[in-house]
């Protein structure tokens, strides 16, 4: 297969989506007690 | 099937958990606006995915087979199987998955009994 079109970006180490870490986006995330931005910033980091 | 499989602690396969999710998952062929979901959009969604996944799982090993689950049922939603030449490349790709991300979830990844898919069922 050909590699010499422009490459989309691969979904591996897509962290979840940024809107999850920000204060008040999502209910779910404020109701597990979970500060914003205890998530890992850098994915595939460990 | 509700039986608990055993995870042998070495395996030419590796199980990866509930990563595939097509676009209409939840209601099949519409997507969550309601609109109806080209057939093709599906296939072209499926196959960057495939790419993507042999892509990064080709950097661990030789792979033998790569089987994805494209069902809507909970029973093994969306679970790739990976079959590699060797072992040591399915412990290798093991180390280097578990604990990563895959399009905003968690990859979740296992040592998986499936040598043959012509057979794979239940036993």
């Amino acid at each position: 297969r050909s590699r010499s079109k422009s490459k989309r970006i691969s979904g591996f180490d897509m962290a979840p989506p940024a809107s999850a870490l920000l204060p008040g986006a999502t209910a779910a995330v404020a109701a597990a007690g979970q500060l914003p931005g205890t998530n890992p910033a850098i994915p595939g980091l460990f | 099937c509700s039986r608990l499989h055993t995870k042998p602690s070495i395996s030419p396969t590796v199980l990866l958990s509930n990563m595939y999710q097509r676009p209409d998952m939840i209601t099949p062929g519409v997507d969550a606006q309601g609109h109806p979901i080209d057939p093709r959009t599906i296939q072209r969604h499926f196959e960057e995915f495939y790419e993507d996944l042999f892509e990064e799982l080709g950097k661990y090993g030789e792979i033998e087979s790569l089987n994805v689950c494209d069902n809507l049922a909970d029973h093994m939603v969306g679970n790739v199987y990976v079959q590699f030449r060797e072992e040591e490349h399915a412990a290798n790709a093991l180390r280097n998955l578990t604990g990563r991300f895959y399009a905003g979830r968690p990859i979740i990844v296992d040592f998986s009994p499936v040598t043959d898919f012509r057979e794979a069922t239940c036993r």
